[in-house]
């Protein structure tokens, strides 16, 4: 009774957030250049771009261009991105679902090494190899991954030649149909096991370079929280039945520690989020990412504004759909504050 | 305790160092191997650079890291890095100079064609070369004959006809697009006619000297199809056509495929090409990233990149890599001073007044105080020539006799700013420059040669900015910065350089306002004029002689260098040509093959 | 006194944290004594000096001892200039930061009802986006320059701040010696300087020094990506410079500044990780 509150609770709050995220976004759009800007094609004749003005009223107070602003996004009206010259809405779910390929594999990494990690360490606290894995994952978040990516790069691809660059072999990619424009499943969708090697091999070196990044963050809190388990009752009762050492750990302090360390996946996501736009300029990957890079550069307001609007709004559900998941597994919290 | 299953974990750290020492060996082992670079003289003047082997062997040590273990990564695909994404690809709308241009040439023909060596028009869609003597140029040097090649088919199957050349030229002039290159034609051609299927003639306004080299080959003349034309968009004046910005349907031996926006270009051999086919599919990847075209290249993903001088220390001796560098780019690098400077639009630490350019003395002051030494050994390695105003070496008219600004003279220049009363006030200004390029290199040049100077007063700022930003800032008029770096367009002929960059009334004299700035504004507009009608070669020369010292001494540019030919490729690519007059990265890609 | 003994004490015993203490002396010492330890270029000293006539020399070389950029940028000039950039990057930043969070979390925390309600809708919103993001958007709006950098860097880390001092009061507020003082009648100015404000400010002291961290590699991102300006003796900008060169063996250019901004986010980071395990041993996501 109590989650459902909860839930409904921060249901209500989500579109008030994402409002206030707008209202960021389009102030950020009149502080830069001209407003009319994000809507321009580089094709327009000067009676469409009179048009856009009117129907955007520009001319009008900026609380009333927000609305109008608003609904058109609401309308899926995204406004013309320069860089992809095509509609910002027509280009974004490919662009999409490249990043999510990538940030979701990431995702993957960083969780199962978080956890490997934190559990290490956390059952060796203050030891040698505790101290070491804590220098290990810290050094993760405090990599640049613009200057790492490049070396694993050199290693990898320019050296060994073991891992491309690129998102997929474009022979292998036009032998497939692309429903969900996720490459690795649409591959298995088609079951050409050729083109999800090639998938699977083009997404190896960003995926675990990004994972990395967010590892620390995942392990440090596993890391914490099992070291608060290990000093519970039920732990000295576990060990004074006899339970084996490496059993204690694997059946009751992990299990229990893993639930709080739910709540930083969230986080991670964010911190896979933003370091995408780093990776993806990197190996060239085609996502959001690259495209975001891009449009700051070339001064693509459109296209900054959506991808900001976007991925706060990822963000947030992302966030959301984690407190959900810790509420479900952990009832000894307190809902709210 | 149990420590088998947490083996695994130590033996990632283990993989992280072993990576960090792989790294460490790889980066020491560069500089031994026996990779090959071709290198001829780079310049007259400037001697031959020490980074080349100078050896013109061009087969390389067979490749030992070829990845994928075969003879050569992606068979089949000819693979181009490109720079910057090009803006649109209709010869209508392109901007000389920009990405576009690089794919039109490709896929698209002109009658005549610049040929794979040297300046000189070769036959293409026009199957003979207009001359007095072949009677296709009447006796007044107005009217051109250009017999249509038959047979010739499009992409989209529709036959060539003289048609589609009339319907090609007067599409452009209609449109008539702010960006594109219009001028180019409307400015010399009076009318035209389609005599018969295979019979195009044209009528120029007055004689011009430069029209079969400079004219009928440049994109913007491209021949494109009719029937594409009109069944999406037709021809509207001053409006784009949204079909022919995004797509290209030519005669070339490449026929487009698709362009994948922010990814790459593709192209298909055309079976139906009536000339040598083309070898391999051609794909170019767009990747802003200077950093991983060189390592694509060294990695053999990429067969060529665009390169210019100062990437040759990223790319010699790597393996399996061969540099082409020889002869010079006909674009001298050059920095523009703006005599009409928007003051309310500077960036805000900009202090100049609006007339700062008018005063001689401080555009030869700047002249003065560059330090080409620095950009032409430093940035170029030695890749380049130093150029005189304002006729590039290896272009008709190039006079070696003329003046020409090759050593910084900090002592005159000071004598100069102290003269136009700059030295005591100073000055703040901007020079606007793409980023991570040459150019931005010679913007450094500048600041450093102003900050040699030693008058804290005086002080240059460096905006880098991205490519697509530069270009509309310097397509704006007027432009709003007071100074900006760029090289100029490679043009077959004398005439459209100094028209362009000199001429008082010309693109960038009207642009930059150069007539409030000569001393002598009409002199130098009527030696161009003048040379422009002038079909003898002897006395065209001479007048060009007579006006390239006017310009050293009332300089509108600071020529830093006129850059060297730089190409680099991988040792499979076979039958590699370059001409400097192509548009960048001066490679017909057809031409080439792998194996 | 005893406290700091004691706190000075438990850090020094965690060798992670003493070698994330030696990594921050060592680059602060640099940034600090840039101006002795190398010449400063003039006429601004955080612009790299050019030598135009040893473009890309290797580590050794004559008046180069790390080698140059291919600008001909002294390396060894870019890394200890870099390091003042970067300590007046997140000085500023940081000082910033905190000064504008910690107000607004106090006055939330302390005033409640209405106003907190207001301020704290205004954090969420804040904290919606993500931080790289965020700024990479900012920046690219003002245009590429580094004062816009740390501008946006500004814009983008006060909430968390205010989030975490917020917090921190309304956890304190309930003690018993502020009720205390509450009844001898002290102005509510002077119990939140006295007794509220010493007794909330620990998170965020380990925060600011996560941070110090943190907003330096976030700015390095962004001048990596190109929001800098050009011929800046800045880290990430150099690691953008000089990258392709690493493949060809002239691996100084690019491995110097991107190992120093590796120190310097680590050196941070595991010292504010080792504060954080003693400050505040139940280890709380900032969230």
């Amino acid at each position: 009774m109590q989650i459902r509150d909860y839930i409904i609770r921060r249901l209500m709050v989500l579109p008030l957030l994402v409002v206030g995220v707008s209202i960021i976004v389009f102030a950020l759009t009149r502080i830069g250049g001209s407003p009319i800007g994000i809507y321009l094609s580089h094709e327009m004749s000067q009676e469409e771009v009179a048009e856009l003005e009117e129907r955007f009223h520009l001319d009008d107070p900026v609380p009333v261009q927000y609305f109008y602003w608003a609904s058109g996004v609401l309308r899926g009206d995204l406004g013309w991105s320069g860089v992809a010259a095509a509609p910002v809405t027509d280009v974004f779910l490919p662009k999409l679902a490249a990043t999510m390929e990538l940030a979701v594999s990431s995702a993957i990494v960083a969780v199962v090494l978080g956890i490997a990690l934190g559990t290490f360490a956390g059952a060796r606290r203050n030891r040698l190899p505790d101290h070491l894995t804590r220098v290990f994952s810290i050094s993760g978040a405090a990599m640049p991954l613009f200057w790492f990516a490049i070396l694993l790069l050199i290693v990898f691809w320019v050296y060994l030649g073991w891992f491309p660059i690129g998102r997929s072999d474009p022979d292998l990619w036009a032998r497939i149909d692309h429903p969900t424009n996720l490459y690795t499943v649409d591959s298995l969708i088609a079951g050409d096991f050729g083109a999800f090697r090639d998938a699977v091999w083009h997404l190896t070196l960003p995926a675990v370079t990004l994972g990395y990044g967010a590892t620390a963050i995942i392990a440090r809190m596993m890391r914490s929280s099992l070291v608060e388990e290990l000093q519970e009752d039920y732990v000295d009762a576990a060990r004074a039945k006899g339970l084996p050492e490496r059993l204690v750990l694997r059946r009751h302090a992990r299990r229990n520690a893993l639930i709080p360390t739910v709540t930083v996946i969230g986080l991670s996501f964010g911190f896979l989020l933003q370091g995408s736009v780093v990776a993806e300029i990197i190996f060239q990957w085609p996502g959001l990412g690259r495209w975001m890079a891009d449009s700051v550069l070339r001064g693509d307001q459109a296209t900054i504004m959506a991808y900001v609007l976007f991925t706060s709004v990822l963000f947030l559900v992302v966030n959301l759909a984690v407190d959900v998941a810790y509420a479900y597994l952990d009832r000894r919290v307190v809902l709210g504050e | 305790m149990n420590r088998s299953p947490r083996r695994g974990r130590w033996g990632a750290f283990l993989g992280i160092f072993l990576a960090l020492a792989m790294i460490a060996a790889a980066c020491s082992d560069g500089e031994g191997d026996d990779s090959t670079t071709t290198a001829g003289t780079p310049g007259t003047t400037a001697g031959t650079p020490d980074t080349t082997a100078g050896s013109s062997d061009t087969t390389a040590p067979p490749t030992t890291q070829a990845p994928s273990g075969g003879e050569v990564n992606n068979p089949g695909v000819f693979v181009h890095a490109a720079d910057d994404e090009p803006t649109t690809l209709d010869p209508a709308q392109v901007e000389p100079g920009e990405g576009g241009e690089t794919m039109i040439l490709q896929v698209y023909e002109r009658l005549l064609e610049i040929g794979t060596s040297g300046p000189e028009p070769v036959p293409s869609l026009a199957t003979e070369v207009p001359t007095v003597e072949n009677g296709l140029i009447s006796a007044d040097g107005l009217t051109y004959t250009f017999p249509i090649r038959q047979g010739v088919t499009f992409h989209d199957g529709s036959p060539l006809t003289a048609d589609d050349v009339l319907f090609s030229w007067e599409r452009v002039m209609t449109m008539d697009l702010p960006d594109g290159a219009a001028s180019v034609l409307s400015d010399v051609v009076d009318s035209m006619q389609v005599v018969d299927d295979s019979t195009f003639e044209v009528t120029l306004q007055e004689p011009n000297a430069a029209f079969l080299n400079a004219v009928v080959p440049a994109m913007v003349s491209s021949i494109v199809s009719r029937e594409a034309v009109e069944a999406n968009g037709g021809v509207v004046a001053g409006e784009p056509n949204e079909f022919m910005s995004g797509s290209m349907v030519g005669t070339g031996p490449y026929s487009f495929v698709a362009w994948n926006r922010n990814e790459n270009l593709q192209f298909e051999v055309y079976d139906g090409y009536w000339g040598t086919p083309a070898n391999l599919d051609l794909r170019v990847e767009i990747g802003a990233n200077p950093d991983i075209r060189v390592l694509g290249l060294r990695a053999g993903d990429y067969d060529t990149i665009e390169t210019d001088p100062s990437f040759i220390g990223d790319i010699e001796g790597a393996e399996g890599v061969t540099i082409f560098a020889e002869g010079l780019t006909v674009e001298p690098i050059h920095i523009g001073f703006n005599l009409r400077i928007p003051v309310d639009q500077l960036p805000a630490d900009d202090n100049i007044p609006a007339d700062f350019f008018l005063d001689p003395r401080v555009r030869q002051a700047f002249n003065y105080a560059f330090d080409y030494d620095a950009f032409l050994r430093g940035a170029l390695g030695g890749f380049g020539d130093f150029n005189p105003h304002y006729i590039p070496i290896g272009i008709f008219g190039y006079d070696p006799a003329a003046p020409v600004y090759n050593q910084q003279d900090l002592a005159k220049a000071e004598e100069l700013f102290r003269a136009a009363g700059l030295w005591d006030t100073g000055f703040s200004v901007s020079v606007v420059t793409e980023e991570a390029n040459l150019f931005e290199t010679a913007a450094l040049v500048l600041k450093d040669s102003i900050d040699d100077l030693g008058n804290p007063n005086m002080t240059v700022t460096v905006a880098a900015v991205a490519e697509a930003v530069f270009d509309e800032a310097h397509a704006t008029d007027p432009v709003p910065y007071a100074m900006w770096v760029k090289n100029a367009d490679p043009f077959a002929d004398p005439h459209a350089y100094v028209d362009s960059y000199t001429h008082p009334d010309g693109e960038w004299g009207e642009i930059h306002g150069f007539r409030q700035g000569y001393v002598d504004p009409d002199g130098i507009a009527d030696l161009i004029d003048r040379a422009k009608v002038e079909l003898d070669p002897v006395a065209r020369a001479a007048l060009y002689a007579e006006l390239q010292p006017l310009l050293y001494d009332d300089p509108l540019w600071i020529i830093a260098a006129q850059e060297g030919v730089v190409s680099a490729r991988r040792d499979w690519v076979q039958g590699f040509v370059s001409n400097p007059l192509w548009p960048r990265p001066s490679l017909k890609f057809a031409l080439m093959d792998k194996g | 006194m005893r406290r700091v003994g004691e706190l000075i004490g438990a850090l020094l015993k965690n060798p992670t944290t003493v070698a994330g203490l030696t990594f921050i002396i060592l680059l602060l010492g640099m940034a600090i004594l840039a101006p002795l330890l190398t010449e400063p270029n003039t006429p601004d000293a955080y612009q790299m000096p050019r030598d135009w006539g040893a473009i890309a020399v290797p580590p050794g070389s004559p008046g180069h001892i790390l080698g140059t950029t291919n600008v001909g940028g002294d390396v060894l000039y870019g890394v200890i200039w870099g390091a003042r950039t970067s300590l007046r990057l997140s000085v500023i930043v940081v000082s910033l930061t905190v000064v504008v969070g910690v107000t607004v979390g106090s006055i939330a925390g302390f005033r409640g009802g209405r106003i907190d309600e207001i301020l704290m809708r205004i954090v969420d919103v804040f904290l919606s986006i993500p931080e790289l993001i965020f700024a990479l958007a900012i920046a690219a709006v003002l245009g590429p320059s580094f004062r816009n950098i740390i501008l946006a860097l500004a814009v983008v880390f006060w909430v968390k701040y205010a989030r975490i001092m917020r917090a921190q009061i309304i956890h304190v507020k309930e003690n018993e010696y502020v009720d205390a003082a509450r009844v001898i009648g002290d102005s509510p100015w002077r119990i939140y300087l006295k007794d509220v404000l010493p007794n909330s400010i620990t998170p965020v002291v380990v925060q600011a020094t996560l941070d110090m961290g943190n907003i330096v590699l976030v700015g390095a991102t962004l001048s990596f990506i190109g929001l800098s300006e050009a011929g800046i003796a800045e880290w990430g900008v150099l690691v953008s410079e000089g990258q392709a060169g690493i493949s060809a063996g002239r691996w100084w250019a690019s491995t110097f500044p991107g190992l120093m901004v590796f120190l310097w986010a680590l050196g941070f980071n595991l010292f504010g990780d080792g504060l954080r395990d003693i400050l505040d041993p139940r280890t709380e996501s900032s969230r």
